[in-house]
C-alpha cells in the first residue's frame, strides 16, 4: 500500500511516502524550494518522494493531509466572534487567509496531483503528530505527550499508545484547547524578546540561560494552574487570538516592560538586556514546570516507563532533559521531527496503521530520508571553479578530516541522505573541534552570522557520552536525535569551551555507529588526535537560510562564508582563492 | 519636486532608521534570491558571478543595518514610530517577487540588470537627499559603487548568453516589471475592497453569533477537555 503524507500552509510544509508500512521518503518543502520555513503546498517535496519510488501520483491508494482545514477553520471563526468586537481588525485578515488556499485543500491535492478525490485523507493534527512520536519509536506501548502552538482546536494533548501484532493504537485521553497552548505563550515572549516567531524560539531557550527565572512569579499570572492538573491562559495579557499583528497587549507590557526592538541587539552588559534574559529564563522555568507536572500525572495515570513527546515544545531540549529528570518516564523519544514537518509522516503512518488496519513494522531508527548528496556534482563544481579538488579513499578521507579538524580547520560534511527536521545530526552538518571559546566565536562571525549567546552543539560517540556529560539513565535515548540538554561535566567545561553553554550545559547529539557510520570514525579518528572524541555539530547553512540539500548549494556556502573544507561523499574540496 | 519629496522623507531621523533596517531586510533577501540562481545555473561563469552579487548584497545589508542601528541608538528613547512613507517614495524594492526557479539564464539576467538600474537610479537620488547626514549619504555611494558594477556586468553577461535576443529579453523584463506593479497595484485595492466587505459583515452578520459564542465561551469548563471521538477519514471537519 502506498500512501502520501502531507503537511502544509502554516509553517515548515513537507511530504513523506509511505509503502507497505515502511517510509521511503521524507523531505521538508525548504529544502527543495530554498526558502527557509517554507509553508507552502509542497509540490516539490511530492515530486521528490515519487521520483524516489518510481511512482506516478495515480498509483498512490491515498495522500493523507496533516490535520482537518473546515476544523481549523471552525476554530478560527470561533476565536472571532468570541472575541468580538475585539478583533474587528484581525478578522478580514483572517478570514482572507483562510478562504484563499487553506481551506480548499481536497481540490488542491486533487488538482496538482490528479489523484481522485475520495483517495484524499485527513487526520487531526495532534494525531499526526503523536503518531510522528509514537510509531516511529523502537517501542510497543508509551504514553505520548503532544504540545504545539495550535492544531485545530487542541493545544496539549496526552494519551497513550499501543503497537503489536494485534492492533496499533493511539489514544488520546485528554486535551488543552486553545487559546490555552505553552506553545503561543512561548511565541508571544519570542515575539517579545524581539524574534521571530516560528523560528526564534531556539534563541529565547539559547536567551535563557543567561538570565535568572526573577519572573517566574510574574509568568505564573499569565498562565494559572487549573485544579484538573491543566493551565490556562489569562487571556488579557495576550492578543494573538484577536490580533494578527501583535500577540501580547499593553497590560503584558505593563507587567514585563518594553518590549525589544528586533534590530536592536542584545547587549547583557545593560539594565534591559539583563530583563530580557531574565525574562527569557523566566517563561522557560514556567513552560518546564507544567510540562513535568504534565508529565507525572501522565506516568502516574499510565504507569508506562516510555514517553512518546510531539508537537513542536517537543523541540525544547532543557524541558526535555527535566522531563525525563522528573517525571518518572525511564526513556523518552523525541522524534527528529517533532514539529509541522514530522507530521507528514505521522499522518501517513498512522493512516496505515490505523485507517487501513495494516500490520505494524518497525520503522528505522534514523532521521535520513532525504536527497542524497552527489559526490560527483561537488567535484566538478570546484573543477570549473579551479579550485583544489581531491578524491580519497575512506580511511584516507576520514584521517585527512579529522586532521584538517584537529588543526582548527571548519568542516562542511556532506553524507548520503539529508536529514528530516531541523537539526543537523551528520549528515548535512559544519563540524569544528570544540575546544575553546575563539572557535564558537569565529562561527558565529564568519559562518553563521548569529547572536553571540547562542550555543552550539557537540556529537559524541554514545559509548564515551558519559564520560564528558552528565547523561541520567535514558539521556541517551533522548540525545540522540539531539532532544535533551545536558551539564557538561565540570572537569570538562574548559576543554569543551565550544560547546559548553554559559549555564554549563549542551545540547548533545549521543551517536550509534550504525546510525551515521562515516561520521562515527570521523568522531573515533579525531579522538585519536585529540584525546577527545567529540566535534562541535551545527547545521550547514547560514543564517536564514534552509539547511542545504544538494551538492551545489553546499558548495556554494562553503564559497561564500568562512568554511575551510568541504566534504561530500569521497570527495574534498579546498579553497585557493576568496570567492570574490 | 521629487528632489524635495525625498528630502521630506528621509528627514526624520526615526524614519530614516527604520527605512535603512527595511532596505537591509530587502538587501538580504536580494542576497538570497542570487544564490538561488547561482545554484540553478548550469553556466560557471553566471554561477561566479552570482555569488559575488549575491555576497554584495549581503555587505549591503550589513551597511544599511549597520548605519540604521546607529541611527536607532542615537534617537532619544520617546521618539515615536513613524511611518516610513513607502507610498509615498517606495523606496528599494530589490528583487522582491522575483520567482528565481521559474528564469531562464537570459531573462533572469535582463531582470537584474533592470533592478540594478532602477536601485541605481533610486540611490542616487538619496545621496543628494541626504546632504545633512553625510554618514548615511556615504553608505548609499558605497552601495551605488557595487550597482554600478552589477548593472554592467548584467548587460555584459546578457549580451554573452542571448547576443542577438538582448533587446528583446530587456523589453520583456520591462513588461515583466510594469505587469508586477499593475499586479501590485490590483492586489493592494483588492485586498482595501476585501477587508471593507469583510469589516462590514463582521459588524452587520456577526453580533448575533458573537453573543452565542461567547455564551457557550462562558459555560465551558477550565481545564481539561474530553478529545472528540475520532472523525472519519475522509472528513475535513
Amino acid at each position: 500500500m502506498k500512501i502520501l503524507g502531507v503537511s502544509a500552509h502554516y509553517h515548515d510544509a513537507a511530504a513523506a511516502l509511505v509503502i507497505d508500512g515502511m517510509p521511503v521518503a521524507a523531505v521538508q518543502e525548504e529544502r527543495l524550494s530554498r526558502r527557509k520555513n517554507d509553508a507552502a503546498f509542497p509540490l516539490a517535496a511530492i515530486e521528490y518522494c515519487l521520483e524516489q519510488s518510481g511512482l506516478e501520483p495515480d498509483d498512490l491508494d491515498a495522500v493523507v493531509f496533516y490535520e482537518r482545514p473546515m476544523l481549523k477553520f471552525d476554530r478560527i471563526l470561533t476565536c472571532a466572534l468570541r472575541a468580538f468586537p475585539r478583533s474587528w481588525r484581525s478578522f478580514p485578515h483572517a478570514m482572507k487567509n483562510s478562504l484563499g488556499e487553506k481551506l480548499w485543500v481536497r481540490g488542491i491535492i486533487s488538482s496538482h496531483l490528479g489523484v481522485a478525490r475520495r483517495k484524499i485523507l485527513f487526520t487531526d493534527h495532534h494525531r499526526s503528530h503523536a503518531a510522528a512520536a509514537f510509531l516511529t519509536a523502537p517501542v510497543r506501548d508509551a504514553a505520548i505527550l503532544t504540545a504545539d502552538g495550535v492544531g485545530e482546536w487542541a493545544a496539549l494533548t496526552v494519551g497513550h499508545g499501543t503497537r503489536g501484532p494485534g492492533k496499533t493504537a493511539i489514544n488520546l485521553l485528554r486535551e488543552i484547547r486553545f487559546p490555552h497552548s505553552l506553545g503561543m505563550l512561548y511565541s508571544t515572549f519570542t515575539a517579545y524578546l524581539g524574534f521571530q516567531v516560528n523560528e526564534g524560539e531556539y534563541k529565547v531557550m539559547g536567551l535563557a540561560s543567561y538570565g535568572r527565572p526573577a519572573m517566574a512569579d510574574a509568568v505564573r499570572k499569565l498562565v494559572k494552574r487549573t485544579q484538573d492538573g491543566a493551565f490556562r491562559l489569562d487571556l488579557d495579557y495576550f492578543d494573538f487570538h484577536t490580533s494578527a499583528k501583535r500577540s501580547f497587549s499593553d497590560k503584558f507590557v505593563e507587567l514585563f516592560g518594553p518590549p525589544r526592538d528586533p534590530f536592536d541587539p542584545i547587549d547583557l552588559a545593560t539594565v534591559d538586556g539583563r530583563r530580557f534574559a531574565d525574562c527569557a529564563a523566566s517563561v522557560q522555568k514556567v513552560l518546564e514546570d507544567i510540562l513535568v507536572d504534565i508529565a507525572c500525572a501522565l506516568h502516574r495515570e499510565t504507569g508506562l516507563p516510555d514517553l512518546c513527546l510531539g508537537g513542536g515544545v517537543a523541540l525544547n531540549g532543557v524541558a526535555n532533559a527535566r522531563i525525563l529528570s522528573e517525571s518518572g518516564f525511564e526513556r523518552i523519544f523525541v522524534p527528529p521531527s517533532p514539529g509541522d514537518a514530522g507530521c507528514a509522516l505521522g499522518a501517513a503512518l498512522y493512516a496505515d496503521r490505523v485507517h487501513f488496519g495494516n500490520p505494524d513494522r518497525d520503522i528505522p531508527d534514523h532521521p535520513y530520508w532525504g536527497p542524497v548528496v552527489d559526490a560527483a556534482a561537488l567535484a566538478g563544481l570546484a573543477r570549473q571553479d579551479d579550485q583544489p579538488v581531491e578524491e580519497l579513499e575512506e580511511s584516507a578521507l576520514i584521517q585527512t578530516t579529522a586532521r584538517d579538524l584537529f588543526e582548527g580547520r571548519i568542516v562542511g560534511w556532506m553524507d548520503g541522505a539529508m536529514e528530516l527536521g531541523p537539526r543537523a545530526l551528520g549528515h548535512r552538518s559544519i563540524l569544528a573541534a570544540p575546544h575553546t571559546a575563539q572557535m564558537r566565536d569565529r562561527l558565529n562571525r564568519d559562518i553563521k552570522h548569529r547572536e553571540q549567546f547562542r550555543p552550539f552543539a557537540p556529537v559524541v560517540p554514545v559509548e564515551a557520552a558519559d564520560r564528558y556529560f552528565e547523561m541520567p539513565a535514558g539521556g541517551a535515548r533522548l540525545a540522540r536525535f539531539m532532544s535533551g540538554v545536558f551539564p557538561v561535566r565540570p572537569e570538562w567545561r574548559e576543554k569543551l569551551a565550544a560547546i559548553t553553554h554559559v549555564d554549563g550545559t549542551a545540547r548533545v547529539q549521543a551517536l550509534e555507529r550504525g546510525m551515521a557510520p562515516r561520521l562515527y570514525a570521523l568522531l573515533e579518528a579525531y579522538g585519536r588526535l585529540s584525546g577527545i572524541p567529540i566535534l562541535l555539530n551545527t547545521s550547514f547553512n547560514l543564517s536564514g537560510e534552509p539547511i542545504v540539500n544538494r551538492a551545489v548549494e553546499g558548495y556554494l556556502t562553503f564559497r561564500r562564508c568562512g568554511m575551510d573544507v568541504l566534504v561530500a561523499g569521497q570527495t574534498r574540496v579546498t579553497k585557493r582563492v576568496p570567492a570574490k | 519636486m521629487m528632489q524635495s519629496l525625498h528630502r521630506f522623507v528621509w528627514r526624520d531621523a526615526a524614519r530614516r532608521a527604520r527605512k535603512l533596517l527595511d532596505f537591509a531586510e530587502t538587501e538580504a533577501d536580494g542576497g538570497r534570491d542570487l544564490v538561488r540562481a547561482a545554484e540553478l545555473t548550469k553556466d560557471p561563469v553566471l554561477r561566479r558571478l552570482y555569488t559575488v552579487h549575491a555576497a554584495d548584497e549581503e555587505k549591503h545589508a550589513a551597511l544599511f543595518r549597520g548605519r540604521g542601528a546607529e541611527l536607532m541608538r542615537a534617537l532619544p528613547i520617546s521618539s515615536p514610530a513613524k511611518s516610513r512613507l513607502n507610498w509615498l517614495t517606495p523606496g528599494e524594492r530589490g528583487l522582491d517577487d522575483l520567482r528565481v526557479d521559474e528564469k531562464s539564464d537570459a531573462s533572469l539576467l535582463a531582470f537584474l540588470h533592470l533592478s540594478e538600474k532602477t536601485a541605481a537610479r533610486h540611490f542616487g537620488t538619496y545621496v543628494d537627499a541626504l546632504r545633512d547626514d553625510p554618514s548615511t549619504a556615504a553608505v548609499f555611494r558605497e552601495i551605488l559603487h557595487d550597482e554600478t558594477f552589477h548593472m554592467n556586468y548584467t548587460l555584459a553577461q546578457l549580451n554573452r548568453v542571448a547576443p542577438r535576443q538582448r533587446g528583446l529579453y530587456l523589453w520583456r523584463a520591462r513588461l515583466g516589471r510594469l505587469w508586477k506593479a499593475y499586479l501590485r497595484i490590483m492586489a493592494a485595492i483588492a485586498g482595501v475592497i476585501g477587508s471593507v466587505l469583510l469589516t462590514a459583515q463582521y459588524f452587520i452578520l456577526i453580533p448575533p453569533f458573537a453573543f452565542l459564542a461567547k455564551r457557550a465561551e462562558r459555560r465551558e469548563p477550565d481545564g481539561w477537555k474530553q478529545p472528540p471521538a475520532e472523525r472519519p477519514f475522509n472528513s475535513q471537519y
